[in-house]
């Protein structure tokens, strides 16, 4: 019978297509389509299969978005946290001969290091004397010209920001506002120019709006009078702009250590700018142990506050002159009983590169130029020192980071697996979905198939069907996912306000301040397509079923 | 132009086989009206199926225009197209789908025959037939109403328009009018009288001698064969060309 018309064709077709039908197939059929879009919106049950994949969609691409975000924003923090290369002593002591080391960098690789800038750190005990209040911190002795050249440092200055240029550790005295002749509040002369400067800049346009529409936010404590000039917080008196003595140096404060953080993400600053906070440090010997000395208090004047969005650091450290630091922690030249003196010690020597440079292959540049280094030094270096130079080694911000970004790595496949077996659920539901509409629609399946329909036909429309669900619930699960984390801080926001244990995302355990609340398009594209496909995998087995339907036992009965 | 010849149908119920066809053989001319009658359970729809290539036969062919049905050259696409294109299907219960409009039911099979890449073409075509078919059952004012919300007679008229959307060359029709009552069920007879006038053959099985009467010939189907085949009534004498019905 293959190739030979069983008769003629009324509706159109072209003569012999019956005949090829019968050795390749009949199988055109619009209403496959025309059928899976009417199911789609009238049978009920679709709108559990739409559900449980609309559901599923969104919840992968919440865990994925803000793991994803959460990697991303510990990566690029966590750049510009330090510098790309980083000499680390590994010991509180430090390491000598870094300025030497430095010069001999630079000339070895002119082409790889940019800049270095020596780090001193120790831990101290940070006091507001106007609060008594005291905080364990982390103490950093920088170079701030140089150390805001090889990070990200500067961005996360809250006055640098609105007074550009005028952050800095060096000794200074503590910036009086007061009032000018027609009783209009007034900054000293060169923090007014310098806040002129940033209003008038293109590049914080948003900032300075908001800053002019609220210029009086403030009613801080100490210092200061109820009517405060500015919305940042300055101390205020009766009498002209001034500065008061005495000149401290300047200290940088995580804005964690000693502020509140408000719902809206800013900070309860009740210091004003050049307050006087107290550091106590222990200084060490070379070799490790206290000098004997009696603890150092050091008078510091608070000259701004960093965000690096890391509560790790944000809570904890402190940030002073280098050179003061290195001294006050003995670090720097110290006499010897037999006549010399010490060789200057630092913790750290931070690296920039040149632009374009191969991070990985910069750092296995330095590490070499450090050993040839080392040898050049010969019989000079004392025997504590060349204890201390056995500990150096050289790490990029990878290096340094590796552990804990590998960690939230693995936290995020593992999390993303999870919810990806969750969702092999939504795969099954679709399954018993569409077996109980083949079960039901058993009577249609015979009409349709009396009326032409081929079993590949019905198989196709029960697939079409089900991608029709699977779409209708990717799209939407796409578009709630993205609300979701678009909206997650302020959702957050709103539980706690209800409930303060609903709290989810605690800053002391999740590292940062905020949800991450990014979603990749990629991401999101290729969760609809698998969530496309699951479902259309789904109705395999009822389809086939559905093809099998023999449709005399299917018309039988009413 | 169909011929059944020896048609043998064996079912199996559990452990126990049911012989319900055994040998049956029937022919059926152009533009004739043909009832196959005979007691319950005496294989009549069995045949009318196995006409129609919805089962298949154990034993015997079924030749339409002297073409094998279920040859072993024949495959499912054909008979597929064979009941798409050749043959419209009235059944006792009207089977119309529920989630459709009377109009889209009537399409049906048109949208069977037409891929989804020329159906905007075809659209209108399909659309103004199943209009027109409507209109000639006397349901033009019943088309977007859905098959819940007609009378059983209604149904039926439905299901003989959608029968004859593809104009096809043959249509079957199980009792047709055994859902219905007497009144309803004339009027189908009528209508199924008309478009036999009009040249369609038609192969309808009722157990109803009053149904029956309607028909030119009928046949009797007793003991699974086919036992004696008498003349009703004169033969259409409709010319070939009007052979399919045109809505």
């Amino acid at each position: 019978m293959a190739g030979v018309a069983l008769g003629n064709d009324a509706s159109g077709a072209r003569p012999g297509a019956f005949a090829r039908a019968a050795t390749r197939g009949y199988n055109p059929g619009m209403y496959k389509w025309f059928l899976a879009w009417r199911y789609l919106h009238t049978k009920l049950i679709a709108f559990f299969g739409i559900a449980s994949v609309m559901l599923c969609v969104a919840m992968v691409l919440v865990v994925m978005s803000v793991m994803g975000g959460f990697l991303d924003t510990i990566r690029a923090r966590s750049r510009g946290l330090h510098s790309e290369i980083v000499l680390e002593a590994g010991s509180l002591q430090g390491f000598p001969y870094y300025e030497e080391f430095a010069r001999y960098a630079s000339a070895q690789l002119p082409q790889v290091v940019r800049l270095t800038t020596p780090v001193v750190y120790s831990y101290g005990i940070l006091r507001v004397p106007a609060t008594t209040e005291t905080k364990p911190v982390r103490v950093l002795g920088i170079r701030l010209g140089e150390y805001v050249q090889v990070n990200d440092f500067r961005k996360g200055l809250y006055y640098e920001r609105f007074y550009p240029g005028t952050t800095h550790l060096a000794p200074q005295p503590l910036p009086v506002g007061g009032f000018d002749e027609n009783g209009a509040g007034r900054l000293p002369p060169d923090l007014e120019a310098a806040n002129a400067r940033w209003r008038e800049s293109e590049s914080d346009r948003e900032a300075v709006e908001e800053y002019l529409r609220n210029p009086f936010e403030k009613a801080p404590r100490p210092y200061v009078t109820p009517a405060v000039p500015g919305d940042r917080v300055f101390a205020v008196d009766v009498g002209g702009p001034h500065y008061a003595e005495p000149e401290n140096y300047g200290v940088i404060v995580g804005c964690d250590v000693l502020f509140e953080r408000r719902a809206d993400g800013n900070f309860d600053r009740h210091l004003c700018r050049g307050a006087d906070l107290a550091l106590t440090l222990m200084p060490l010997s070379q070799a490790g142990n206290p000098t004997g000395e009696p603890p150092v208090k050091l008078p510091l004047r608070y000259a701004d506050d960093s965000r690096s969005g890391i509560y790790e650091i944000d809570s904890l450290c402190v940030y002073v002159d280098a050179d003061m630091l290195q001294h006050q922690l003995a670090m720097d030249a110290q006499p010897l009983v037999d006549g010399g003196f010490t060789r200057p010690r630092v913790n750290q020597l931070l690296i920039g590169l040149q632009p374009g440079v191969e991070l990985n292959a910069a750092r296995d540049a330095i590490d070499a130029v450090w050993l040839r280094f080392l040898g050049t030094l010969g019989e000079t270096v004392s025997e504590a020192d060349e204890r201390l130079l056995g500990f150096v080694r050289v790490y990029s911000w990878e290096d340094l980071q590796r552990p804990f970004i590998a960690a939230v790595e693995k936290e995020k496949v593992l999390v993303t697996i999870l919810f990806a077996l969750i969702s092999v659920v939504a795969i099954a539901l679709v399954g018993c979905i569409f077996y109980m509409i083949v079960e039901k629609k058993t009577r249609d399946i015979g009409i349709l198939k009396a009326l032409g329909a081929s079993g590949r036909g019905v198989a196709g429309l029960f697939i079409a069907y089900a991608a029709a669900v699977g779409i209708c619930g990717a799209l939407l699960g796409t578009a709630l996912g993205c609300v979701f984390v678009w909206n997650i801080n302020d959702i957050q926001d709103f539980l706690a306000a209800l409930n303060p244990a609903l709290r989810v995302w605690s800053p002391e355990v999740y590292t940062f301040d905020k949800i991450p609340e990014v979603v990749k398009r990629a991401d999101a594209a290729w969760i609809a397509s698998i969530a496309v496909l699951a479902s259309m995998i789904g109705s395999l087995i009822p389809a086939r079923v559905a093809a099998r339907v023999w449709p005399v036992q299917a018309l039988r009965y009413e | 132009m169909l011929r059944a010849t020896g048609i043998h149908k064996t079912y199996r119920l559990d452990r126990v086989e049911v012989k319900v066809l055994r040998g049956a053989s029937l022919a059926v001319e152009e533009a004739e009206f043909v009832v196959i009658m005979g007691a319950s359970g005496s294989g009549k729809s069995t045949l009318l199926h196995i006409l129609g290539a919805l089962d298949t036969p154990d034993r015997g062919g079924v030749e339409f225009k002297g073409r094998e049905l279920f040859g072993a050259a024949t495959g499912n696409a054909a008979r597929e197209r064979y009941r798409n294109r050749e043959v419209g299907f009235v059944f006792q219960f009207y089977h119309l789908l529920p989630e459709l409009s009377v109009l889209e039911n009537v399409m049906i099979p048109g949208l069977v025959t037409h891929p989804f890449w020329s159906w905007r073409r075809s659209r209108g075509r399909v659309r103004q037939d199943a209009t027109q078919l409507l209109e000639r059952v006397g349901l033009s004012h019943r088309i977007a109403h859905r098959p819940n919300e007609l009378s059983g007679g209604e149904r039926q008229r439905v299901a003989i328009a959608r029968a004859l959307m593809n104009r096809p060359t043959l249509l079957l029709a199980d009792e047709p009018t055994g859902n219905l009552d007497e009144t309803i069920g004339a009027e189908i007879l009528k209508l199924l009288a008309e478009l036999n006038q009009a040249g369609q053959t038609i192969v309808m099985v009722t157990h109803d001698p009053k149904v029956a009467s309607h028909a030119h010939r009928q046949v009797r189907l007793a003991d699974g064969v086919v036992r004696a085949s008498e003349t009703a009534g004169p033969r259409p004498s409709a010319p070939r060309a009007t052979r399919r019905v045109a809505p």
